[in-house]
């Protein structure tokens, strides 16, 4: 492996890292609140990138503008998502039970893109589709850094929104201890409405993000959501910075893989890391008491 | 049948039936009605391929009893112990694959090659296990679902050994039989693997180790307490699960004679396993069977009628949903109560899950507002009823 290729796959790794952060940071937010691991998260991921396409194909203009469409689109479907489905599930059961109903909504998603556009491959065409860059002697494509950009901005705002706004710190209370958040006043359950309307706006940016440089197909989230939630094994369950450096390592860490081993054993990285950490460190390894629990 | 109760008084009682004495003293014909539907379902089994018009439906019928197999697999592990694994899929697809390999590379007969399968998914499962079990529910589901996520990964990759894509092929064990009779020979194979399994999970069903079991699905902490090995239970539980399931796909190989990754390692084939037991009841011995009987025929018109079409995963998934948010206990408890309001009371001890008591003690602590204090509500309401706090992941 010459240094040139080894340096260009590490740029393509953290490029790739930032898009699994994002998504990642969103399936975290999930766990936090409500303890429900969320199977339609890259289905949903895709029909963001299905909407991104369709918006493309009807108006011309560029799909990064659907997101004015879907992200409000997904944050209010993601609070209706918990109000009407995930709450009516009985509390001692519902991390397995979410499990189904999550799954349960994945495949009517997956089914319905089939229904609707048919199951062949889609790609966006785009005049800068095929531009690229040229960083210290790494090619690099112009989407793949616009992708980069929108997912580490929105990375950065969910930072932001959660450190530095009385909701993010409500929500962050929410997630530590429920009833002593109900304590001190915090309306747990709409925190908890809004914490799923944010993890699925994060689903909407990246699949506006994904639409740019990927082919598009119904089944393509099984792809993302294995290694997504290998993800948030590794960097513990419940904690956003630990889901956005395990996905950072993680994704470099495919990237460098797909050189010597092709793209299909690359993959095997994520599966590797969730048993290592398991049999190493089952809490995770930026996971803190609630990740012991689960 | 036998609704086994879930909530016996101590593991020490070995639960020799009293339920049993129960029903018999207090509904005499509880017991004559079971039995007679018991021989009517087994004859009716029993008979199913020589009534078959043609080897269309014969065919359809095996497909049905197979996802009996894996349903009544799955509870093992899903049914007892209330661990949800979306992932039995990779089990079937190891002891299928298995089968053929062993055929194929080793030159094992058909039989033969079908048991050491069966012994190397439960080698498999040993590990996985301990990965999966290593802390509770959510790092199981992930886990269960990225093994077979890494198996069809795997599998599809590596073709010069197992034939990737382009499918392998199994030789059939009888390749003197026509397609009919050969059909007909794997409807009664399909059913003796089912009978086995159901024999064993009542078997189970009326030990201390499936108490045991039970006590992790109602409360994993308080199993805990009283001294039950919760990680071993957990641990045989699913390798036994596993173990059935990976017969059951090396059956379905031997039958089938064909083999693809894709269909093999399905996360499909893995929520109709646990869509089935649920529907029908992952508490009830039959339940998972009956599941498939509902699930299994409908998937197969499905096919018939609208061919290849994405319509059967809406159809699923809306499936699915229902039952997950309106009929979590299944078919067989929500008939049983439909009944029950029309016959007598028959007694004034009811059972209640923890989940139940938990909901009833949330009411009771929003009713008395007073007896709110810092700790968590059910538990301040908990020493008036003694029992089963679920520990709802605080």
């Amino acid at each position: 492996m010459t240094g040139t290729l080894l340096f260009q796959s590490l740029v393509l790794g953290v490029l790739l890292g930032g898009l699994y952060a994002l998504l990642a940071a969103g399936l975290t937010l999930y766990f936090g609140v409500m303890r429900v691991v969320m199977i339609a998260h890259s289905a949903f991921l895709i029909l963001a990138a299905y909407l991104a396409w369709f918006f493309h194909q009807q108006t011309g203009m560029d799909p990064m503008l659907s997101l004015v469409i879907t992200v409000p689109l997904f944050f209010a479907v993601g609070v209706g998502m918990q109000r009407l489905l995930i709450t009516r599930l009985r509390p001692a059961t519902i991390t397995m039970m979410s499990v189904l109903l999550t799954f349960a909504v994945a495949l009517f998603i997956e089914g319905m893109i089939g229904f609707v556009w048919g199951g062949t491959q889609r790609r966006i065409q785009l005049p800068y589709s095929g531009d690229s860059v040229s960083f210290f002697g790494a090619q690099i494509a112009v989407v793949k850094l616009i992708a980069f950009g929108l997912a580490a901005l929105s990375l950065a705002g969910l930072y932001l929104l959660l450190k530095h706004s009385r909701f993010g710190q409500a929500l962050r209370a929410t997630i530590q201890h429920r009833e002593a958040a109900q304590l001190i006043g915090i309306h747990t359950n709409r925190v908890a409405g809004f914490g799923f309307g944010i993890g699925l706006a994060t689903a909407a940016v990246g699949g506006t993000a994904l639409s740019l440089d990927a082919t598009i197909y119904p089944s393509l989230h099984w792809h993302w959501i294995g290694p997504l939630m290998a993800i948030i094994v590794v960097g513990g369950l419940g904690s956003i910075p630990g889901a956005a450096i395990a996905a950072m390592i993680l994704g470099i860490g495919q990237s460098l893989l797909q050189v010597p081993l092709g793209t299909t054993w690359a993959q095997t990285i994520f599966y590797v890391a969730l048993f290592a950490t398991l049999m190493l460190r089952p809490q995770g390894f930026f996971g803190g008491r609630l990740a012991q629990r689960f | 049948m036998l609704n086994a109760s879930d909530a016996r008084p101590a593991p020490g009682t070995s639960g020799r039936a009293p339920d049993d004495r129960a029903v018999a003293a207090g509904r005499p014909w509880g017991r004559i009605v079971r039995v007679a539907a018991l021989v009517v379902g087994v004859a009716l089994v029993l008979a199913f391929p020589t009534m078959v018009p043609n080897a269309y439906i014969l065919s359809a019928g095996i497909v049905v009893v197979s996802y009996a197999c894996t349903a009544t697999a799955w509870n093992f592990m899903g049914g007892f112990t209330g661990y949800v694994s979306l992932g039995h899929a990779a089990f079937f697809g190891l002891g299928a694959y298995g089968t053929g390999l062993l055929i194929r590379d080793v030159g094992l007969s058909s039989f033969v090659a079908w048991i050491v399968a069966g012994a190397l998914v439960l080698l498999v499962t040993i590990p996985v296990g301990i990965a999966a079990l290593r802390v509770r529910g959510a790092s199981f589901v992930i886990v269960s679902i990225a093994f077979v996520l890494i198996l069809l990964l795997v599998f599809q990759a590596w073709g010069s050994f197992t034939g990737g894509s382009d499918g392998l092929v199994v030789p059939r064990p009888f390749p003197d039989l026509l397609r009919p009779e050969h059909h007909q020979v794997f409807f009664y194979l399909f059913a003796a693997l089912l009978a086995v399994m159901l024999v064993v999970w009542w078997a189970i069903d009326r030990s201390r180790f499936g108490t045991g079991l039970k006590a992790i699905r109602e409360d994993e902490d308080k199993a805990q307490a009283l001294g039950i090995p919760t990680r071993n239970y957990k641990l045989v539980a699913y390798v036994v699960s596993a173990t059935f399931t990976g017969l059951a796909g090396g059956m379905y190989a031997l039958w089938f004679g064909d083999l693809d990754p894709i269909f093999q390692f399905s996360i499909m084939l893995g929520s109709y396993m646990v869509l089935m037991a649920l529907l029908g009841g992952v508490r009830h011995l039959f339940g998972p069977a009956l599941g498939a009987l509902i699930v299994g025929s409908g998937l197969e018109y499905f096919k018939l009628e609208f061919g290849d079409t994405q319509l059967h995963l809406v159809a699923t998934a809306l499936l699915l949903g229902l039952v997950v948010l309106f009929m979590p206990d299944g078919i067989i408890p929500a008939v049983r109560a439909l009944l029950k309001r029309f016959g007598p009371e028959d007694s004034s001890i009811r059972e209640v899950t923890a989940a139940e008591l938990l909901e009833r003690n949330r009411t009771a602590s929003h009713d008395a507002p007073s007896r709110d204090t810092a700790s968590t509500t059910a538990a301040a309401t908990a020493p008036a009823t003694p029992t089963t706090r679920q520990e709802d992941g605080r």
